[in-house]
């Protein structure tokens, strides 16, 4: 059966197609779901939340564009409606921050590892490194996204490489103290 | 020494290809919400739709009906000025009692042209005609009076004290001639006609108050007058044929056409305001909780089905219908709604199997391809049919534990429906009463066949291949409706639409019917 049935099929409802749906997507999306989320339950929660969101709205995707970006749209979309509203505490002076390109000695850093120091960010930082560094959104559009300010977006984005930055080389010395 | 690497880079390369598996559980969560969500959408969201539908309706129609009623406001306020401007108002009548008496002189020289034809009529003739002129007279006073009258209630009294004028006088009449004091009589009459004339005039003037110059009213007039006119010649050719023959008959002749010309014309007068009382047309949104059932013992899907038990959707039916008023009790009214309709078909058993014959297929249903798991066709290329079998008398304790039990097949039609019937009304008061009989045809939109885990789960199965596109249904119903206000009546009609040639191949004894309670409210104008 092609892709086009199976949406078909979940537009009426049915609870075979919405599992098997579920079975070819749920691992992208989840990936989605814990880089933007703080945690890893906080990450299945809003999974939940979007492919509930998805089984909904499936009758409004008219096959137009490709079905797993309209997938991660709304999974992204389901994240942010829930991080959006939890404020962060701007202690600094966000002009202050330059852009400043940050470097890091390339290690071999796992992937739980740097999932880990991202999960760690302030709501805010982690919301905006994600959608323009991994996901490739403009200022503008992230601007829109979370309703904030242009400016806002590009110093949240320093801010969080550096302090990406600053944990990854925290992690470094620690290491190579404890491997003394 | 490691490289230096821009921050960015580090994790775009390390996340491009991250894929995480989450846990099961969260599947089991999203599959319970998507059950519970499923029942409560399949209520809620339904009528939702409904109301705005039924909202946008009833914005439109008082829309409709303030431009309507803006159009009429003009009129009302002129009827409110000839009050206040007696002056205009009785220049108005003696203009039209100038035109009234010119009438008059038509009608004498009429009745005197009669006159002078039937000179070789005896005296007592002569005499018989010019009372009868005299009573035509009498019977145009009345007449003003009753012409001037809109009120249904004021023309119904005049009329009927101008009526007993009317047979009193021709009792006298009829005395005429076997008394032979004639002109002692005439005389007496005379008296009489000018004291009727006089009270009729007083009457008149406190009409005149009331008086709208409608044009249909003036219509009317020349109705009666007409008439009148006729009549009078009809007396007057009656008197010159039959001048030789009796005059106690002529006398009673003449008198009976009189009587006889005034209550047609009363009942004319009656049966316009009546007409003007009457909405014709009336709009007609309604919807309606539809109850779908079988009366036999029988399966639309296959015979083995037939002795499984059914139990009935309650699904909605909405849309508008119009309606024409013949009369006063019947009415001829079409529309067109949207129904949709379902069954399950209970205790049936469904198991999934590998590439079994499809000789196990239902003999009804157009199985889908989708029964096969696109997962496994991925990935292992297999193919899954899932086999439906009744479980009636079937052991459940024999059954492998794999077996769903406890499904049932759910047959759900969508039809776009357009009704004709008549409604015939039993009580015409503010709480009415009619019985509704006619038939519908119904255009097939929507033809789907689920099987239903006890759990809520739904697979999508196929679709029906024996109902015809186009299909009728008797229908019969009671109508109860309460009129809010002159315009807007609210109705509650309990019907039942007996479906005639919905499928084309049943097996078994299958009559499907449905049971819907249509409320809503009509617009008359």
């Amino acid at each position: 059966m092609s892709l086009n049935q199976l949406i078909e099929n979940c537009k009426i409802n049915d609870t075979k197609a919405q599992g098997e749906l579920y079975k070819l997507f749920s691992s992208k999306l989840f990936s989605v779901c814990l880089k933007y989320s703080r945690n890893y339950v906080e990450a299945e929660d809003n999974l939940q939340d979007a492919f509930l969101t998805i089984f909904n709205k499936i009758d409004q995707y008219k096959n137009k564009g490709s079905f797993e970006g309209w997938l991660k749209r709304i999974t992204v979309n389901t994240v942010l409606q829930r991080y959006r509203n939890e404020k962060v505490f701007d202690i600094i002076n966000e002009d202050a921050i330059e852009d400043v390109v940050v470097e890091v000695d390339e290690d071999n850093l796992s992937i739980d590892y740097l999932l880990k120091i991202i999960q760690e960010l302030p709501d805010r930082y982690r919301l905006v490194f994600n959608l323009y560094v991994l996901d490739g959104y403009s200022h503008k559009e992230i601007a829109d996204m979370l309703k904030i300010n242009l400016g806002t977006s590009k110093s949240n984005l320093a801010r969080a490489r550096q302090i990406l930055k600053q944990t990854i080389e925290n992690y470094k010395t620690t290491q190579s103290l404890q491997s003394l | 020494m490691s490289d230096k690497k821009h921050i960015d880079r580090l994790f775009q390369e390390n996340f491009k290809d991250f894929d995480a598996i989450p846990r099961d559980a969260v599947w089991k969560n999203i599959e319970v919400q998507l059950n519970q969500k499923k029942k409560k959408r399949r209520v809620i969201p339904i009528w939702w739709r409904y109301a705005g539908v039924a909202a946008l309706l009833l914005m439109l129609l008082t829309v409709g009906i303030n431009y309507f009623n803006t159009d009429n406001e003009p009129q009302t306020y002129e009827i409110v000025d000839t009050e206040t401007n007696a002056t205009d108002a009785t220049k108005n009548q003696d203009r039209k009692s100038n035109g009234f008496e010119e009438l008059n002189k038509t009608n004498e020289t009429i009745t005197n042209n009669n006159t002078l034809k039937d000179n070789n009529l005896n005296d007592v003739d002569d005499a018989v005609v010019n009372t009868n002129s005299k009573n035509n007279r009498n019977q145009k006073a009345s007449e003003n009076l009753l012409n001037d009258n809109i009120e249904p209630s004021k023309v119904t009294s005049v009329a009927e004290t101008s009526a007993s004028k009317n047979i009193n006088e021709s009792k006298t009449n009829n005395y005429l001639p076997s008394d032979k004091k004639l002109k002692k009589s005439n005389s007496l009459i005379e008296i009489d006609d000018k004291t009727t004339i006089a009270s009729n005039e007083e009457e008149k003037n406190k009409a005149i108050e009331y008086n709208r110059f409608d044009v249909l009213i003036d219509k009317n007039k020349i109705e009666f007058l007409n008439n009148i006119q006729k009549n009078n010649t009809v007396v007057a050719q009656n008197e010159s044929s039959k001048g030789e023959e009796k005059t106690e008959t002529i006398a009673e002749n003449t008198t009976e056409k009189n009587t006889l010309t005034i209550e047609d014309a009363i009942d004319k007068t009656n049966d316009i305001t009546e007409k003007e009382k009457l909405n014709r047309w009336s709009i007609a949104p309604n919807a309606a909780p539809v109850y779908f059932n079988t009366l036999g013992e029988g399966s639309s899907i296959d015979s083995q089905f037939n002795s499984n038990s059914k139990t009935g959707d309650v699904n909605m039916s909405y849309g508008i219908s119009a309606s024409y008023a013949v009369n006063k009790k019947l009415r001829i009214r079409s529309g067109i709604n949207r129904v949709n309709l379902g069954y399950n078909t209970n205790n049936v058993v469904v198991f999934q199997s590998v590439g079994l014959s499809s000789s196990s297929v239902l003999r009804n249903v157009d199985v889908s391809t989708n029964n096969n798991s696109v997962a496994d066709a991925l990935t292992n290329g297999n193919t899954e049919t899932l086999s439906i079998i009744s479980g009636e008398g079937f052991n459940a304790n024999n059954a492998p534990e794999s077996f769903a039990t406890d499904t049932s097949i759910n047959q759900s039609l969508g039809y776009i429906e357009v009704p004709l019937e008549i409604q015939y009304n039993l009580l015409d008061k503010k709480l009415g009463v009619n019985i509704i009989g006619g038939f519908s045809s119904f255009f097939l939109s929507d033809n789907k066949i689920f099987s239903e885990a006890e759990g809520g789960g739904r697979t999508f199965l196929g679709e029906a291949n024996n109902i015809n596109n186009v299909s009728y249904s008797a229908n019969f119903g009671l109508g109860l409706n309460y009129q809010m206000s002159k315009k807007i009546d609210l109705n509650l009609e309990p019907m039942f639409k007996y479906q005639m040639n919905t499928f084309n191949n049943t097996s078994g004894d299958f009559k499907p019917f449905f049971i819907g309670v249509y409320t809503g409210f009509a617009i008359k104008f």
